[in-house]
């Protein structure tokens, strides 16, 4: 059962990074869909144009969320669809819950939702005695060994096929095999019986179009389009961000997304959802209902900056190029949406209380940003998050320091602030590292220092350091260089 | 009564935050949308054929080319003898009605799901192509298909060539007028890389996709 | 043209003679070098570990300093720091006149291989040397300021080098500042895979334009026991042997 949590983040990740199972599977995946991100992009003319339009279209869009969400609504709900609003997650579990009661269900089959897991759906399902059956195969791999997803788009990223054999003989009573093709056969067979049985489907959207009330929904395994056609009610859990403007739209966003998740030019099946069957004779289920889902994405309207967290189209892209993610992997997080997405976030989603490790998980690389197709700056945004939760801004109340850092800060503003001070705090380094110099290097420290300073410690454990120079470079400048 | 609170609340709280947001505004750069419209392609039959064949075999679908009816019916008729099937789902497309017409097999017509699961292959036709991607684009308000193309483990479609656009770009246009309730997109098998990143083909959905491609302007 | 050094905290403490073979090196372009004595820091690692007050501080005396330093570009040996330049708009943002001189400021701040190819236009410093190097993009100068060929195209001039292209070359060092004594164990799991990528290229030397990263992978080469040296572009470009 996972119990790690954000607040552990650097315990999470000193854990996993023992885990060499793991460090094999991160590797792969990261130069596996770096790859075939590249491949895929190759085939696209203007790749940076199309970035440019998505992610003005999603800052359109955003500036005027209400706007478009009513207009959303109003199409979807003309259109026989039956519209819900959620203000958080226990008010969009309810709705889901009662939806199922009052209608007397008990067999539901879920397509791989990041939404739902953010609201605990299955939790709030299961504690009323419904089990809702995961049907994505990395979603149900995760189901039944009771995890939660490590990755947006391959959620069993972290499990070996050996462990998953393991588990299905475990769970579901499979013969003995390492063959992926036998495995993934085996999923297909069991849940197609759920599928035949099914009562009710809940699925995720990616896209809701405002001028239509359509909503799409993109996947590669066919589960998707079970979900939402063969029980007699279908529901859609949305995020209120998910909206764009137009149906013409979907083509800018159906050539970036695809490329940047898998490296795929399109997934095998995307669905276009308006509404409910014009006919009762016709195909597909009797209701359809959409649950808008708020939960603190509203709140992330009020600046500029956090405003571009809402632009994700949840595409992986950015765990995929994450030298941290590599290192770590999904469940170090301890937050429903890992990677560099992740930290940023799920500080406003949760707390900075909660998350404020994650946003300073981070060297600043920028990868993601240059791998992001809607052009989020990801590093602007950790960088906003990290002053926040140091220097407090107005909105928040409580500022979350570590008293020896901000002493260490205001020393380095203090001494630093003429250049007198800052030549007269260097002199006394270089009388003090006297004490730890060896042979010209600084290597690992030992107790004493350790907790004197401890940053010198941590560096020290695997990398040696260099010494301040006996003469620094003003000095050479006052002596030599100057009247050259 | 909640709802109704829970819709007015949100939407109020969204209008007060993006009112918080102005002030910062000014200082961050804004886009505009950049309203490119979709530059429709004058490409020939021939060559839309061709992309559409392409890239449908770079996804692991079959494609076959045929000029007329009767050879769209042996083309039909081989693949479901190669598959040694003896339950087949149709669609209520008269095409495929009429291509299906001698199969000495059982063939069923607007199938429910019990029959659907136990078949072993579902012929439909598509309403449109995308040469680009190699994509079948099915309307569910022209044809009854949604579940025949999807329940059986193969699937073959039946397309007419005039029917094939370059872009993906022209055929939302075109769905978008008359939009029907289910439009779906299919590229290619069903497939999943869950397990260790090692694809797999055929997990939910058909395995196998054959795409009977009817061009009657061939000589 | 007249240069006025940004030396940067880093090379005026650490790595002296990175400063050297930059003042080197540009006097011989044909630059008179100014260096104002009263600059210290840019505020990167407070920027970066969220105490905006204190970077706003430094970035004002930053741009106090520098405003009054007649020259007609300022340089640094640093991609990082000097992007930090370019985020000091970043910190006003409710005094619309420090934005301008932050912005006037930011655009004169060059770093030394985009100052020498684009502003200079030059790609040969009549450097020679021998050896095969190879060269790491330093994350900010890299995908802030976007110079991926100029410091290729500089060391492919060298006389007697021969430059390598090796893999990755262009993934994180794992340094990011305080990142690397917050979360050091990611940080040496990063450093451990540029390492591998370097070990791999075959090299006697690795070159990169940013002193923290040097920092970074000679701390863990010399921890190895490796003879793979570590230069800063700068060293590299003022070599005549």
């Amino acid at each position: 059962m996972q119990q790690v949590t954000s607040e552990t983040f650097d315990q999470n990740a000193r854990a996993a990074m023992q885990d060499p199972v793991l460090h094999s599977a991160l590797r792969h995946l990261a130069e596996n869909f770096g790859e075939r991100r590249k491949n895929a992009i190759e085939s696209v003319d203007d790749w940076e144009g199309l970035r440019d339009r998505a992610r003005a279209t999603k800052d359109e869009v955003l500036l005027h969320l209400d706007t478009y969400l009513y207009q959303f609504a109003a199409n979807a709900a003309d259109a026989g669809a039956v519209v819900h609003w959620a203000r958080d997650a226990p008010e969009a579990c309810a709705i889901v819950l009662n939806l199922i009661k009052d209608r007397g269900a008990t067999n539901v089959v879920k397509s791989k939702s990041m939404v739902t897991e953010e609201i605990h759906l299955n939790k709030a399902l299961e504690a009323e005695g419904i089990e809702p059956v995961e049907t994505d195969l990395g979603e149900w791999i995760i189901q039944l060994a009771g995890e939660t997803p490590s990755h947006i788009v391959v959620p069993a990223i972290h499990k070996t096929k050996t462990q998953i054999a393991e588990l299905f003989i475990e769970k579901v009573g499979i013969e003995r095999t390492d063959d992926v093709d036998v495995l993934t056969g085996s999923a297909r067979r069991i849940l197609r019986e759920r599928f035949a049985r099914a009562q009710v489907g809940i699925s995720g959207v990616n896209f809701g179009i405002a001028e239509t009330g359509t909503i799409l929904i993109l996947e590669n395994e066919g589960n998707v389009r079970l979900t939402t056609s063969l029980p007699k009610t279908h529901i859609a859990v949305m995020g209120i961000e998910k909206i764009l403007p137009r149906i013409a739209d979907l083509d800018v966003f159906l050539k970036l997304l695809p490329r940047s998740g898998t490296g795929q030019n399109l997934t095998a099946y995307q669905s276009l959802i308006t509404g409910v069957k014009r006919d009762a004779n016709d195909e597909g289920p009797d209701e359809v209902h959409i649950v808008l889902l708020d939960n603190g994405r509203s709140r992330m309207l009020a600046h500029p900056v956090t405003r571009q967290s809402l632009a994700c189209i949840r595409c992986g892209a950015c765990l995929n190029a994450c030298p941290v993610y590599q290192q770590v992997g999904g469940h170090a997080y301890g937050s429903v949406y890992p990677g560099p997405i992740g930290a940023v976030i799920m500080p406003q989603l949760i707390g900075y209380s909660k998350a404020r490790q994650l946003p300073f998980a981070s060297s600043l690389c920028g990868a993601c940003r240059e791998v992001c197709p809607v052009k989020i700056d990801i590093p602007e945004l950790l960088l906003h998050l990290r002053a926040e939760i140091t220097d407090g801004s107005p909105t928040t109340e409580k500022r979350f320091r570590k008293l020896g850092e901000s002493l260490a800060f205001r020393l380095y503003g203090f001494l630093w602030s003429d250049a007198r001070k800052y030549r007269l705090g260097m002199k006394a380094g270089r009388l003090f590292q006297k004490l730890i110099i060896r042979n010209g290097k600084i290597k690992k420290q030992g107790n004493v220092i350790s907790r004197l300073m401890p940053p010198l410690a941590n560096w020290t454990a695997r990398r040696d350091a260099s010494p301040l120079a006996p003469k620094s470079f003003r000095e050479h400048w006052h002596d030599e260089l100057r009247t050259k | 009564m909640q709802e109704a609170n829970a819709r007015e609340s949100i939407l109020a709280s969204i209008r007060q935050n993006l009112a918080a947001g102005r002030a910062f505004d000014d200082v961050h750069k804004e886009a505009k949308i950049n309203d490119e419209s979709t530059r429709s392609t004058s490409l020939s039959r021939d060559e839309l054929i061709n992309n559409f064949k392409r890239n449908l075999d770079s996804v692991g679908g079959h494609c076959h080319i045929v000029s007329e009816m009767s050879e769209a019916a042996e083309a039909v008729f081989k693949i479901i003898g190669s598959l040694s099937a003896t339950n087949i789902a149709i669609s209520d497309s008269s095409i495929v009605a009429a291509i299906t017409n001698g199969l000495s097999i059982n063939v069923v017509v607007n199938a429910d799901p019990e029959y659907l699961f136990a078949s072993d292959v579902g012929v439909t036709s598509a309403q449109y192509a995308i040469a680009e991607t190699g994509t079948i684009v099915l309307e569910s308000d022209t044809e009854r298909h949604r579940l025949t193309s999807l329940v059986p483990p193969v699937h073959i479609c039946i397309l007419q060539a005039g029917n094939i656009r370059q872009t993906l770009g022209e055929i939302l246009e075109i769905v978008q007028s008359d939009l029907s309730r289910t439009v779906t997109f299919i590229t290619g098998a069903s497939r999943t890389s869950d397990i260790e990143l090692t694809l797999a083909i055929g997990v939910h959905g058909p395995r196998e996709l054959h795409v009977v491609v009817i061009d009657d302007h061939r000589p | 043209m007249k240069v006025s050094l940004f030396i940067t905290c880093l090379v005026d403490q650490l790595y002296p003679n990175i400063g050297t073979s930059m003042v080197e090196i540009l006097r011989r372009t044909g630059c008179e070098i100014v260096f104002d004595e009263r600059q210290t820091c840019c505020g990167q690692p407070a920027f970066n570990t969220g105490y905006r007050h204190e970077a706003r501080k430094f970035a004002i005396r930053f741009i106090e300093i520098f405003e009054e330093t007649d020259a007609d570009a300022i340089v640094a040996p640093s991609g990082s720091c000097t992007a930090m330049v370019k985020h000091f708009h970043d910190l006003f943002h409710d005094d619309k006149r420090w934005r301008e001189r932050a912005d006037e400021i930011a655009t004169k701040t060059n770093e030394l291989s985009g100052f020498l190819v684009n502003v200079l236009k030059t790609v040969d410093v009549d450097a020679s040397t021998s050896g095969r190097f190879s060269w790491h993009d330093a994350c900010h100068g890299l995908r802030e300021l976007n110079l991926r060929d100029e410091p290729r195209l500089l060391l492919k001039n060298v006389k007697g080098l021969e430059f390598v292209e090796m893999s990755n070359a262009d993934v994180c060092c794992g340094f990011g500042g305080t990142f690397s004594v917050k979360f050091p164990e990611i940080s040496a799991g990063i450093l451990d895979n540029k390492i591998e990528s370097i070990e791999k290229a075959n090299i006697d030397t690795l070159v990169s334009s940013d002193a923290s990263c040097l920092m970074q992978i000679s701390g863990r080469l010399s921890r190895l026991g490796s003879k793979i040296k570590t230069m800063h572009l700068a060293e590299v470009l003022a070599m005549q042997n």
